[in-house]
């Protein structure tokens, strides 16, 4: 209860620290980059509660990304919605798509597991792509995604676009806090580690999995709506494979262990990407060698990395003072 | 070279205080970017001989290039960084369509001049809904391809009795728009052309041995194809072949580019090709003299990206003139809206920015015939600006646009 009421109290100053940047006049393009990586910080935090906490690596994550993407900007440039009952839609339609689209592949494993959602994902951009008359086939959602006032809020100021979504993006990491912490969670890592063995406990593992599956869609899609406020439209390749894998490799850059890893692997992969784009045009490179060198160097994220040395100096903080306590009680039984 | 130019850029831009920041957004990696290689060559031409003339009133242009590697979501991050952090008083947007939709609305939130160089989707001016004040194109349009290559295909096919047709273009909406446009146009001046086969390769399609054999399989009269860059070298390759052009009369709108025309193994004869940029087309010396020039100082042959730029390049500096060096969107744009600028790309001579859509009009368009050698075409016909212009308002009526 502690630790609920101490993760809620470091949401709220995160949340303050977020609302700092434009009270303290930070240039536009913080701002931008800030909005950009909470959507797409949203995309691999919600994927490492498949990949980290359930042992569930989906290839085809970036589908619900751009279900959120698409079915608010659709109904924001149908006229019919206003931005929440937008929003509110496109969470419901996402969690449909996920909710069927994960009936089929929980019960699968591994590997035809991963493939069965990247077979999702493309079946879900064929479609993006094909139903031009709907979707904008690949030039994506033209002419802008209106943002109408509502309760006096105007997210066509850019300053109170950047509040929405720092709310927003709050929320959302503070519910997956919610939920790795809560015996949700450690019902997740208890599959992830061994599903057998939770099957045995009486756990209903497809279940557990499917309502996984379903929240992690949620808040991706989220992002994803994050994204099409940010841009102001929608595109085809929020929902291509290749968005997908730039998730996974958030994870891999910031650890996938750590509750902020994939937080921070997404700092770190736009910061290399915004950098490097300033100077060269082969930012694939850059990020190829980054990744390389993780991989094989560290073989986790730096977070994760942090995190085992800070572990490893406890427990030897702790062997050290039992071994004291021990040569004490030694010495005084001599 | 081209690269290292660019990689120099960031460089350039810290060393020159006080100069007149462009931003161009475009795609300088992956399959495409010769895209954005050529499309900075034809800028540079421009911007460079701008800059030894001394610029106005001291300042001279300074090209901030980014690369969006296609990603229409990184096109509009890039922009606003171009805007807000490297201070650029100016949009080149030379992003392919889907990019370039993505730069529009950035645009239309922060009111700098922007000129779209590289998008052909007609609706991004020509659908009002979309439109922005401070917001042209340089590019060449689609619809304008679609009728004069229509009139073209038809005087060909009533000539040699051409009727069945097949096609063969690229399966996402730039293939599947521009070919539904061109056919509809065919139809439109010659009523006997009726579509018998449609094929659709994915973009990037490594093989097209099914295309192929689905098109031998029609026994058409004739082909269009709106197949483009490598992915036209590969299917003329493969086509080749199975002697697919020596059966059916074949028009390819994208083959006349250099980087395409120039990379096809074994030519096919009779092939007609669309008007991209070639050193002949016109044969004038001008022409020749800005081809020549081009090469020399960007060391690649241009493309029809490069004039598409070199125009959009021109169109600045001659606003710049006008404003006596104001970069602000709204005095730039009215100095734009409507101003013909002398130019060897244009069918008279000059080119216009037309003022109700912010659209550039009277380039050459017009079809020849391919050849394996240099100049790649012969019998060039450029099509007529007034036909074209009467359609397009009945098109424009069509879609709603205009009432």
């Amino acid at each position: 209860m502690v630790g609920r009421w101490r993760d809620l109290g470091l949401a709220v100053l995160g949340l303050m620290l977020l609302l700092l940047v434009p009270v303290f006049g930070a240039p536009p393009a913080i701002r931008d980059f800030i909005m950009f990586g909470m959507a797409y910080g949203l995309l691999a935090m919600s994927l490492n509660l498949l990949i980290g906490y359930t042992g569930l690596v989906s290839f085809g994550h970036a589908m619900f990304f751009a279900a959120g993407a698409y079915a608010f900007g659709l109904a924001m440039q149908s006229g019919k919605f206003s931005i929440p009952g937008a929003f509110v839609l496109a969470i419901a339609f996402t969690a449909t798509m996920a909710l069927i689209v994960g009936a089929i592949c929980v019960r699968l494993n591994e590997i035809y597991f991963a493939f069965l959602t990247l077979a999702f994902q493309m079946l879900f951009y064929n479609i993006i792509l094909g139903w031009v008359s709907f979707t904008g086939g690949d030039q994506g959602l033209m002419g802008g995604i209106p943002r109408p006032k509502f309760l006096g809020i105007d997210l066509a100021d850019r300053t109170q676009l950047y509040i929405f979504c720092s709310i927003a993006f709050i929320v959302c990491i503070a519910i997956l806090r919610q939920i790795v912490t809560s015996p949700f969670g450690y019902t997740l890592r208890m599959i992830r580690d061994n599903q057998e063995r939770a099957a045995f406990l009486g756990i209903n593992v497809p279940l557990v999995k499917l309502a996984c599956f379903v929240i992690s869609a949620c808040i991706a899609g989220v992002g994803g709506i994050l994204l099409t406020l940010f841009v102001s439209g929608a595109y085809p390749n929020f929902g291509f494979w290749t968005t997908s894998g730039e998730a996974i490799f958030m994870i891999l850059l910031g650890g996938s262990n750590v509750f902020l890893g994939p937080l921070v692997g997404t700092v770190i992969l736009r910061l290399l990407n915004d950098i490097t784009v300033s100077y060269t045009s082969h930012t694939e490179l850059v990020l190829g060698i980054v990744i390389l060198v993780l991989v094989l160097g560290l073989r986790k994220g730096p977070l994760d990395l942090l995190a085992e040395r800070w572990e490893n100096r406890r427990q030897a903080a702790a062997q050290a003072v039992r071994d004291a306590a021990d040569k004490d009680a030694g010495k005084g039984g001599t | 070279m081209v690269a290292a130019g660019l990689v120099g850029a960031p460089a350039i831009s810290k060393a020159q205080t006080g100069a007149i920041k462009i931003g161009v957004p475009t795609i300088l990696s992956g399959r495409v970017a010769i895209l954005g290689q050529t499309s900075v060559g034809g800028l540079k031409v421009v911007f460079d001989k701008f800059n030894e003339a001394g610029g106005i009133n001291g300042r001279k242009i300074e090209m901030v290039v980014r690369d969006s590697k296609g990603a229409p979501q990184e096109a509009a991050k890039v922009t606003r960084d171009l805007v807000n952090n490297d201070k650029c008083e100016i949009i080149l947007d030379a992003e392919a369509s889907s990019g370039a939709f993505a730069v529009q609305e950035v645009i239309r939130e922060m009111g700098v001049l922007c000129i779209h160089s590289n998008s052909e989707t007609s609706s991004l001016t020509a659908d009002p809904k979309l439109h922005v004040p401070t917001a042209f194109r340089t590019a060449r349009q689609g619809i304008h391809d679609a009728i004069g290559g229509g009139d073209y295909a038809a005087k060909i096919a009533k000539a040699k009795g051409l009727k069945k047709w097949a096609t063969c273009s690229p399966d996402y909406a730039y293939g599947r728009s521009n070919t539904a446009e061109f056919m509809e146009y065919a139809k439109h001046f010659d009523g006997n052309i009726q579509v018998v086969e449609e094929s659709w390769p994915k973009l990037f399609q490594p093989d097209y041995t099914e295309v192929v054999t689905k098109l031998l399989n029609a026994k058409a009269d004739a082909m269009y194809s709106a197949l483009w860059g490598g992915d036209l070298v590969a299917f003329i390759d493969q086509a080749n072949l199975y002697g697919l052009f020596d059966k059916q009369a074949s028009f390819m709108v994208n083959l006349g580019d250099y980087g395409v025309v120039d990379q096809v193994k074994q030519f096919p004869q009779g092939v007609y090709s669309g008007g991209r940029y070639n050193r002949t087309v016109p044969a004038t010396k001008e022409n020749e003299e800005w081809y020549q020039n081009y090469v020399k100082t960007q060391k690649h042959k241009p493309t029809n990206w490069s004039w598409e730029n070199a125009v959009a390049a021109e169109f600045i500096v001659e606003a710049l003139k006008k404003t006596n060096g104001d970069t602000n969107g709204k005095k730039m744009a009215e100095a734009i809206k409507g101003m013909t600028l002398k130019s060897q790309f244009g069918t008279k001579g000059t080119v216009t920015m037309r003022a109700e859509d912010n659209t550039l009009v009277d380039y050459i368009i017009g079809y020849g015939v391919s050849q394996s050698k240099e100049p790649y075409v012969s019998d060039f016909q450029a099509s007529a600006w007034e036909p074209i212009f009467e359609l397009e308002k009945q098109w424009k009526k069509k879609q709603g646009y205009i009432s």
